[in-house]
């Protein structure tokens, strides 16, 4: 039974997608050049004030827009390609490599995912592009785990066997037959993974693991507008209302995405939350 | 069975828990530190952050009057310099006793010279201050000289600082190198503990009768003393209007603007002698090995501006290679006013043309393209920032990396990859400007190679600080600085300090940082 | 004589083994990714030693052969699980101490704030799953409902500046209490638990109106039982193994909740001095802050399971 459609989800993503898209036309200062005095209030010659370097806020919040979807983007698909390639290659060569890949997943989910992308950031140094990719590499286990049980269970289903009784081949079934159909599923779960791309990279930037303040990105604006709480609220409460429409909305729309399977393990479900609950 | 017993195994878990507290007694102040240092061992560590609390744990042979700047007497009743200036007796006092009960005599003094000058032991400013010191030897119980390889005007500055205060040389022997976690002095205040990172504990030393001549002790200074960590400035308001805290400086600028207004709240702007915020030129890196690019990139920085945005009106735009509380120079600046169009010139002479396309400027097919090394205190990341922008606008590629720790900043200028360095020391005395500028100084940071600019630092650090000849050479020095344009000074550093309205008698030592906290009282 | 245990009780013993021998492996292979994540990417840790002047080269050479790092990468790995055994992290490349004592030290802050936001996030949960469960349809209940969904997709860092904002401007607004300052753990404990709630909230909901659904409890209101209190009470503890089973699952991720915390309000812990160690390129200390929440993580999960079979009796197989 399908939802029915989230339409102001809907709405939001595409109108931060193309804003973004068109940051430059849409804002009339640079976003690392001062516009004004600093912490200009909301009203004034610009439109949403100034941060405390005198920069527009409005051109700030358009600009990290895109620097927070692209990059979320970008980890997502990292964690995507990568999540599909190890799943169902675990799947298709089985036996200890399979067994060795689960044991690699389940350690690397032994730590929390916060910490796991922390880890990525350590070893490669802070950063932006780290921050990217640490975010987009510590998805991989828990994406490629869910891919590697669906597709198990695709495998199982008899139209499959039955090709395989007809001399099919492995790969080719795998490539053809069973990731097509897991479609439905990598959507939901790729919507899923997109929204725990976009949470780790803003709260790792959150904490100052890319290393340059002035980028202007949503978890960068939350950070050095802290601050000015009191002063000038708006600093930090306008790239957290943007974060959390782009979030809330991300996962309705996963949610209207997935159909709702019965399952008669009540465990398999709690698992399939624990993915989303390690958003946080 | 089971079932009914893992709620109260759960239960008493978390009982037990909470029962391993120690009970806390509560301070009488608190007061908030802003860096947490590598280590607190004032022989041995460099920040200046340490001696905040330090300043009342230890007592050094003499002292720099707050006010008048004039040196006085402290551990030593007296002392006198040999005509050649090459040896200084100290005369100390013979009632003073270490928090272990252990007396203060000149071997102890000995001790703990020794244990600077141990090249084994690597210390990283109590050292440097020293100067060209040889040795010291004990003439007799209460009486020390220390010996110089060729006369140091800054002696009897080196001995007033923190660095050199005088630790007990029983509890040196028992710590070793845990020492810093359990220092022994013989200041106002005992050393109790402390966490790194977490917090530092002082209590009363009652036996204290050997304090400096200006210091007014009062009626009812705190008992208990603690020191916690704030290092994100975004903390220290909220820290506090809570009440967590009672003193704590580095106040952001609207922060302390906003609680200095209010009644629970003081306000001290603290100017700290030394060097202003600055970043320093590589000299030998393309293209700051330029000198008008060097000219260029200092005239295109609206120092004003910055200043005004991010310190706002507490502070004054840096004049000169020392902080204009120094008194060191007269008052006209020689880093004055700066115009962007005469840097457009400079690059323009020095072959850097604008490229509409890329939108930098370009010479032989590369742009003009800077790397900044930013230590992450003091606001530098903003000024940063700021200079960047001014920067990008005369056509400037500008990448600022941001360093955590002096370390990193060290190791930065050692890559030779970066073409501005921010650093800059503390100190009551011009003579350290020498580990900056000459030639094989220390923190040559900017790499600079001029003989000329050695001698003048050389001679100057030998005289007596108040000669006029000293002042005349350290001026020509600053001249040199500035003519290579070496350094880029942004602002004199003021430290805002917010003070809760119900504590009396806050003051400042010479060397600003520090707080002589026995003249503290609290209204209850 | 032949000794014969009951059949469940050896099922449950051999369910603890296997977990037990799981959880094992598990905390190996996590420890060893920690090793190799931080070491093969990095370039000479002892350069910063060097650079801060805490050792001449001298010093840093003996440094580098009693830290095997000429050896080969495997042979430092092998010294490297030994002192995980004897308890010897390393030394930390930034204050040159002990890495061990470095954790111990900020241990007990963040040991305090976990406990004190896994007791709110009961609370918190409790509340919202109680309110979108008993008032379930009426606006009360939806808005819980609600409240517990949006808690599962935010993250911490923004509740807690929420939080923040609020209360600061609350503070602004009323007078000042003096002497001992209640948001040094509270606010702090109570943002970590209100976001970590949503998910057992939800949970807490969908068993409570499962047994409020159930015949039995039909016809106890049908002879007359009212909607109260009684009626809650004893609904609700068939309700509560599936969301007691998600918390304990849910605790192992109040580490990665520290470290924002601990960052937003200032407070000394193992969070924030995982972050800083990360800045300054501290390996050690990063690697001993992350290795000590994998085993944390393996245990807590360890011990969940157990606890999740002694509590719930579908899973021992009992009808």
């Amino acid at each position: 039974m399908r939802k029915e459609m989230p339409w102001f989800a809907l709405i939001w993503i595409i109108l931060a997608v193309v804003g973004s898209a068109a940051a430059p036309l849409l804002t009339p200062y640079d976003p690392i050049q001062p516009a004004g005095a600093p912490l200009e209030p909301i009203g004034g010659s610009l439109l949403l004030g100034s941060d405390q370097l005198g920069r527009d806020l409005w051109t700030r919040l358009v600009y990290g827009g895109r620097a927070t979807l692209s990059a979320s983007f970008l980890a997502a698909s990292i964690t995507i390609c990568g999540g599909i390639f190890l799943g169902l290659a675990a799947s298709l060569i089985g036996g200890l490599l399979e067994r060795l890949l689960l044991l690699l997943f389940n350690a690397t989910m032994a730590v929390p995912g916060l910490l796991l992308a922390m880890l990525f950031v350590g070893g490669i140094g802070p950063g932006f592009p780290s921050v990217i990719l640490a975010a987009g590499l510590s998805g991989i286990p828990g994406f490629a785990r869910l891919v590697h049980s669906q597709a198990e269970s695709v495998f199982r289903q008899p139209y499959i066997e039955a090709a395989r009784a007809l001399g099919a081949g492995r790969v080719w079934l795998y490539i053809f037959h069973i990731l097509p159909n897991l479609r439905t599923e990598l959507l939901s779960f790729g919507t899923t993974y997109l929204a725990w791309a976009f949470t780790g990279i803003t709260t790792l930037n959150f904490l100052g693991l890319a290393g340059d303040p002035s980028i202007p990105e949503w978890g960068v604006l939350l950070n050095t507008g802290r601050s000015y709480l009191i002063q000038a609220p708006q600093l930090i409460l306008l790239p957290g209302v943007f974060i959390s429409l782009t979030i809330l909305s991300i996962f309705s729309i996963g949610e209207w995405l997935s159909t709702e399977r019965v399952t008669e393990r009540s465990t398999n479900r709690v698992e399939i939350r624990n993915t989303q609950e390690e958003a946080l | 069975m089971n079932k009914r017993l893992v709620y109260p195994i759960i239960a008493a878990f978390l009982l037990l828990l909470s029962g391993c507290q120690e009970p806390y007694k509560e301070p009488d102040l608190v007061y908030g530190l802003t860096l947490s240092p590598t280590g607190i061992d004032p022989h041995l560590n460099a920040s200046s952050e340490l001696g905040i609390p330090l300043q009342s744990v230890y007592d050094t042979l003499v002292f720099r009057d707050p006010e008048s700047g004039q040196f006085v007497s402290g551990l030593a009743e007296s002392w006198s310099i040999t005509d050649d200036e090459l040896t200084y007796t100290f005369s100390l006092r013979s009632d003073v006793v270490f928090h272990d009960g252990t007396p203060l005599n000149a071997s102890a003094v000995e001790t703990n010279l020794d244990r600077i000058m141990d090249p084994d032991n690597h210390s990283q400013k109590a050292l440097s201050l020293l100067g060209p010191l040889t040795d010291v030897s004990v003439d007799d119980e209460f009486t020390i000289s220390f010996h110089l390889r060729e006369p140091y005007g800054a002696l009897l500055d080196a001995l007033s600082q923190v660095y050199m205060g005088m630790a007990s040389p029983a509890a040196l022997e028992e710590w070793g190198a845990e020492y810093q976690f359990h220092q022994v002095g013989t200041g106002p205040y005992r050393f109790i503990e402390y966490i790194p990172d977490s917090s530092i504990l002082l209590e009363r030393y009652e036996a204290y009768a050997w304090a400096p001549p200006f210091i007014d002790i009062s009626p009812n200074p705190p008992e208990r003393i603690e020191f916690r960590f704030y290092t994100d400035p975004a903390t220290r308001a909220l820290a506090l209007e809570s009440g967590e805290v009672d003193i704590m400086g580095e106040i952001p600028v609207h922060d302390a603007d906003r609680l200095a207004a209010e009644e629970d709240f003081d306000m001290l702007a603290v100017p700290i002698p030394g060097q202003p915020l600055q970043y320093f030129f590589n000299t030998t890196l393309s293209p700051t090995s330029d000198p008008l690019v060097r000219e260029a990139l200092f005239q295109g920085v609206d120092r004003s501006a910055i200043v005004e945005t991010i310190f706002g009106t507490s502070s004054r735009v840096a004049s000169d290679v020392l902080s204009i509380s120094m008194q060191t120079f007269p008052a006209s600046s020689r880093f004055a006013e700066t115009n962007a169009e005469l840097a457009q010139e400079l690059l323009d002479t020095a072959g850097w043309f604008f490229d509409e396309e890329s939108g930098f400027r370009i010479k032989d097919g590369s742009p003009l393209s800077i790397r900044i090394a930013a230590p992450t205190w003091g606001m530098n990341p903003e000024v940063c920032q700021l200079m960047r922008a001014d920067w990008e606008r005369l056509g400037i590629q500008v990448e600022i990396q941001v360093m955590p720790g002096f370390g990193q900043l060290k190791e930065a200028h050692e890559s030779n990859e970066f073409h501005l360095i921010g650093i800059n020391f503390f100190g009551t005395d011009p003579a350290f400007l020498g580990s900056f500028y000459s030639t094989d100084g220390l923190y040559n940071w900017s790499n600079v190679k001029e003989p000329e600019l050695d001698r003048r630092l050389q001679t100057a650090a030998r005289l007596q600080p108040d000669l006029p000849e000293r002042s005349v050479l350290y001026a020509g020095a600053a001249d040199s600085i500035r003519n290579q344009t070496l350094i880029l000074p942004v602002r004199d550093y003021v430290n805002l300090v917010l003070v809760r309205h119900s504590i009396h008698g806050l003051r400042y030592s010479a060397e600003g940082w520090f707080p002589l906290l026995i003249e503290l009282s609290i209204e209850s | 004589m032949v000794s014969t245990i009951n059949r469940t009780e050896h099922r449950i013993l051999t369910l603890i083994i296997r977990t037990f021998g799981e959880a094992l492996l598990t905390a190996w292979a996590a420890v060893t990714l920690t090793f190799f994540a931080l070491r093969a990417t990095s370039g000479d840790p002892t350069a910063n030693l060097l650079a801060q002047g805490l050792a001449s080269p001298q010093q840093v050479e003996r440094l580098r052969t009693a830290l095997f790092l000429d050896q080969p990468l495997f042979t430092q790995y092998g010294r490297f699980l030994l002192g995980l055994f004897k308890g010897d992290l390393g030394i930390s490349f930034y204050t040159n101490r002990s890495v061990f004592l470095t954790l111990a030290e900020q241990l007990r802050p963040t040991l305090e704030l976990g406990t004190l936001s896994v007791l709110f996030m009961f609370l918190f949960a409790s509340m919202l799953g109680i309110t979108a469960a008993w008032w379930h349809g009426k606006p009360a209940g939806r808005f819980a409902s609600r409240m517990a969904d949006v808690l599962t997709t935010l993250p911490v860092a923004l509740v807690g500046l929420l939080f923040l904002y609020i209360f600061s401007v609350i503070r602004q607004h009323s007078t000042r209490p003096g002497g001992f300052n209640p948001y040094s753990l509270l606010l702090p404990a109570v943002v970590l638990g209100f976001s970590l709630s949503g998910g057992v909230a939800r949970i807490l909901k969908s068993s409570l109106r499962e047994v409020l659904k159930k015949p039995y409890i039909l016809a106890a209101r049908a002879r007359g039982l009212r909607k109260n209190g009684r009626l809650l009470w004893f609904a609700l503890r068939p309700a509560l193994p599936p969301a007691v089973s998600l918390s304990a699952l849910e605790i192992a991720y109040v580490f990665s909740g520290t470290v924002v915390t601990e960052t937003l309000f200032g407070r000394p812990g193992l969070g924030r001095l995982l972050v800083s160690s990360i800045l300054q390129s501290d390996f050690p200390v990063a690697q001993g802050v992350i290795t000590l929440a994998a085993l944390f993580y393996t245990l807590t999960h360890f011990l969940a399971r157990i606890l999740i079979l002694l509590i719930d009796p579908r899973l021992r197989g009992e009808p």
